[in-house]
């Protein structure tokens, strides 16, 4: 879906894989003109997959790429010609918004040095997202989203007590690190339209984004002397219970933490008494017994269905809730209602759901989607018709 | 310092928790004047509770966390039970461009505070509200929390070991930072097109559309293959090693994973692995990678965490300690940078927190400032903006609207 918010912004995207095109999407899903720069065998985000099942042929991208680059126009261009740079600077030339995610120091041995394109520019800022951030004694090193995860303190807490920890799924902090390049492109230009600043260069560290994002434990240990462990199927050991159990038909999760909702847990497990419990009658009780009450509340589970449990648990709020699979969320009677996917009419993967907008606007009507660009698809729009400049094929 | 608003953008903060108070930190940050109104009785839930500690002990200002996503803020009270209060909220509201709630739906209509009341008080207003499952469905009503937002969206049922079936919840809450960074995006969205239409505007976010983003690829993936992706705990589905192996020490843990060809050399050599015709091709090492796993955690088990270190992330393969709390603050990157401030806050003294995330090369956001004690700026900002005079302001904490200390201790007395 597509909102009208940002619809006089224009950005140049020269982003690739994840977190750098999850920002520009953000930016290119409401309202702005994002024109995405790939050279010209495509940026390596296409390859990411997910591809159809004995397909057939090889698409130019995978389901990925086309949900990250909804809304975007799509150009080729070879930054290490020249003619390709100078294509670059006229397309700066009327931009709010540049944003990259390359290796720390690569637009500088493209010959497009930061300072110098802000200098050029002045209505310009530059984002650069990159792993470790523009500087720093590990700048250069490598990472992934399990070295991510790991470093920046989201793994150490989960899993069972004798194994190792076990790593968040996917690549949740590189979309973490796309939100904070979004918000610091909207911070540039409201800084520009409010207070008259000049452009600047954004430097995003996606291990700083995962450690901002993890926040219980690098305060609270400061202040309390005590880290987090892992509490197995628990989130922690605590004076409440968070925690994902068996049920009769899969896995369920409970977010019990008030004195309310333990008593009306008690009162759900048919057990009243509990309340009274000297074990567990007030939250700290129930810290220091812990695993009684767990014990407790896991026969109760193994006894009723997920749905029974998430229909019993809301009706005396108790936050209960299944542990659907993304098949089921997709399915899932809530994101219908609210028309929360979307189908897009993909030019190469056909008709796929996508999420939609997450955040609803009162002003716009959003309208659908426009498909992901295939390679070059906006080369002749934007490069000959608007820039008027007729390039040779080792440019685009 | 010159900030990027420049104290332009007021924002009134409602919310509690972690979601809608970050959202008010992220504007505080870029320099707005953010007020956080909270109500004597029903504060914030994440200073924690009064029974923990004495009253002279101030236990409701000793909240790590509540002190973390509220710095930068002013703070003020009002018994949003009372007419009176709800009465200041709107004279408040009047004053704002900004205001954040993210009471469960209904909440705010109770208070008569909806948006339908709010809009006509203030047509450059921007609210947004942050519901756990929406405005509109039939979870409208549902409860739900960080955890349990992050269930729903699927990335529980996909948090399991390879060999087992146990889900796991995140460590992080997944869907409280989530929601207040898609915010804070939404919110400065809106205050860019207030700046062509002059008119502000309602932004719903429910917290689980804010989640379910972060997983477009198993949801595609199942669409395109017919098959639910299975967890694939520490591996990868296509190469081995990808893991977590337990170093000698007590919870020293390295996570590794080499892609490539280059990659597994260079990480043979730097642990002297002996040849071994299992792990010759990257077809082989997939195929027997429970005897893979086997022997690096033998292999790591004689080596200390920063030794392995030390051999591997020089030779460019993927390799990270599992880094608890007390490790990312020693963390040599993140410390160069300078990542963590140190903030003094009253009652409990100076501590490093999370610094702000962007750094900006001419006007670099602020996240230095303390979060406010219990209704500490009452006076300031009911005189500054709403022109109250001393004797006013003393017959309003007198009638138990604002205050500064919680509503249950003078109840006790």
């Amino acid at each position: 879906m597509r909102y009208g918010a940002l619809s006089d912004i224009r950005v140049v995207d020269l982003t690739h894989f994840i977190a750098g095109p999850y920002a520009t999407k953000l930016l290119a899903d409401y309202g702005a003109e994002v024109i995405k720069v790939e050279p010209p065998r495509g940026e390596g985000g296409r390859k990411l997959g997910p591809f159809r099942a004995n397909g057939g042929h090889q698409p130019d991208r995978g389901g990925l790429f086309a949900y990250l680059n909804t809304n975007k126009l799509g150009i080729t261009l070879n930054l290490k010609e020249r003619a390709g740079r100078d294509a670059i600077l006229r397309l700066l030339n009327d931009a709010d918004l540049m944003v990259e995610n390359f290796a720390p120091g690569t637009l500088a041995k493209l010959g497009l040095p930061a300072e110098e394109l802000l200098a050029k520019f002045p209505k310009l800022s530059i984002v650069s997202i990159s792993n470790f951030g523009q500087d720093g004694p590990d700048r250069d090193a490598v990472l992934n989203d399990l070295t991510l995860f790991a470093r920046g303190g989201w793994t150490y807490p989960v899993g069972e007590v004798d194994r190792e920890p076990l790593t968040p799924p996917g690549s949740l902090a590189q979309y973490m690190g796309g939100l904070f390049g979004a918000i610091a492109a909207m911070q540039a230009v409201l800084g520009r339209k409010l207070s008259n600043h000049p452009g600047q260069h954004i430097d995003i560290s996606l291990l700083e984004a995962t450690v901002a994002t993890m926040i219980y434990e690098t305060v609270t240990f400061q202040y309390v002397g005590v880290t987090r462990e892992r509490a197995g199927k628990r989130f922690a050991v605590g004076p409440f219970l968070i925690v994902t159990l068996k049920c009769r038909d899969g896995y369920a999760g409970l977010q019990c933490v008030t004195d309310k909702q333990f008593e009306a847990l008690c009162g759900l497990m048919d057990h009243p008494e509990l309340v009274r419990d000297a074990r567990f009658a007030t939250a700290l009780q129930r810290m220091v017994n812990n695993d009684a009450l767990l014990k407790i509340v896991e026969e109760f589970f193994l006894q009723h269905d997920r749905a029974w449990l998430y229909r019993e648990g809301q009706a005396r709020a108790i936050p209960m809730v299944p542990i659907p699979s993304v098949a089921e969320v997709l399915e899932w009677e809530q994101t219908k209602v609210r028309g929360f996917f979307e189908t897009i009419d993909d030019p190469e993967l056909g008709g796929i759901r996508i999420p939609g907008a997450s955040l609803r606007f009162s002003s716009h009507r959003p309208a659908p989607a426009r498909p992901a660009p295939r390679l070059g698809e906006h080369n002749r729009d934007i490069l000959e018709a608007r820039l008027g400049l007729r390039l040779s094929e080792a440019t685009v | 310092m010159t900030t990027i608003l420049n104290r332009k953008i007021r924002v009134l903060d409602l919310s509690m928790g972690w979601a809608g108070p970050l959202l008010g930190a992220m504007l505080a940050e870029m320099g707005a004047e953010v007020i956080k109104v909270e109500d004597t009785q029903f504060f914030d839930w994440w200073r924690g509770s009064l029974s923990v500690a004495p009253p002279e002990m101030q236990p409701i200002e000793r909240a790590p966390t509540f002190n973390t996503v509220n710095r930068g803020k002013l703070g003020v009270t009002l018994d949003l039970n009372h007419p009176r209060g709800i009465e200041l909220v709107k004279r408040l509201v009047a004053t704002a461009d900004v205001l954040v709630e993210n009471y469960s739906p209904g909440v705010m209509k109770r208070f008569g505070l909806d948006w339908e009341v709010l809009q006509p008080l203030n047509p450059r207003l921007i609210m947004i509200s942050m519901p756990s499952f929406g405005y509109g469905g039939p979870e409208t009503e549902s409860r739900g929390y960080g955890n349990t937002v992050e269930a729903m969206a699927g990335v529980t049922g996909l948090t399991r070991y390879h060999d087992a079936e146990q889900p796991y919840t995140l460590s992080n809450a997944l869907g409280d930072p989530t929601s207040g960074l898609t915010g804070t995006f939404g919110v400065l969205a809106a205050l860019n097109e207030r700046e062509s239409t002059g008119k502000g505007q309602w932004i719903e976010l429910a917290q689980v559309e804010g989640v379910i983003p972060f997983l477009a690829g198993p949801i595609i993936e199942y669409q395109l293959t017919g098959q639910v992706p299975r967890p694939q705990g520490n591996r990868n589905r296509e190469y081995a090693p990808h893991g977590i192996y337990r170093c000698a020490g007590e919870n020293a843990f390295i996570a590794i994973a080499a892609a490539t060809e280059d990659q597994w050399s260079a990480l043979a050599s730097a642990l002297n692995l002996s040849s071994d015709a299992r792990f010759a091709s990257a077809v082989s090492r997939k195929q027997n990678e429970d005897a893979l796993d086997a022997e690096l955690n033998r292999v790591f088990s004689a080596l200390s965490l920063e030794d392995a270190l030390a051999r591997l992330q020089p030779a460019g393969v993927y390799a990270a300690p599992v880094n608890s709390a007390a490790a990312v603050l020693g963390d040599a990157q993140i410390s160069d940078r300078g990542y963590f401030v140190a903030v003094d806050r009253a009652v409990v003294g100076t501590h490093l927190y999370p610094g702000a995330v962007p750094r900006f090369s001419q006007t670099p956001l602020k996240a230095d400032d303390p979060a406010p004690l219990l209704g500490e700026h009452n006076g300031d900002v009911f005189r500054r903006l709403l022109g109250m005079t001393e004797a006013e302001l003393a017959e309003l904490e007198a009638a138990g609207i604002i205050g500064t200390a919680p509503r249950q201790y003078s109840k006790a007395s």
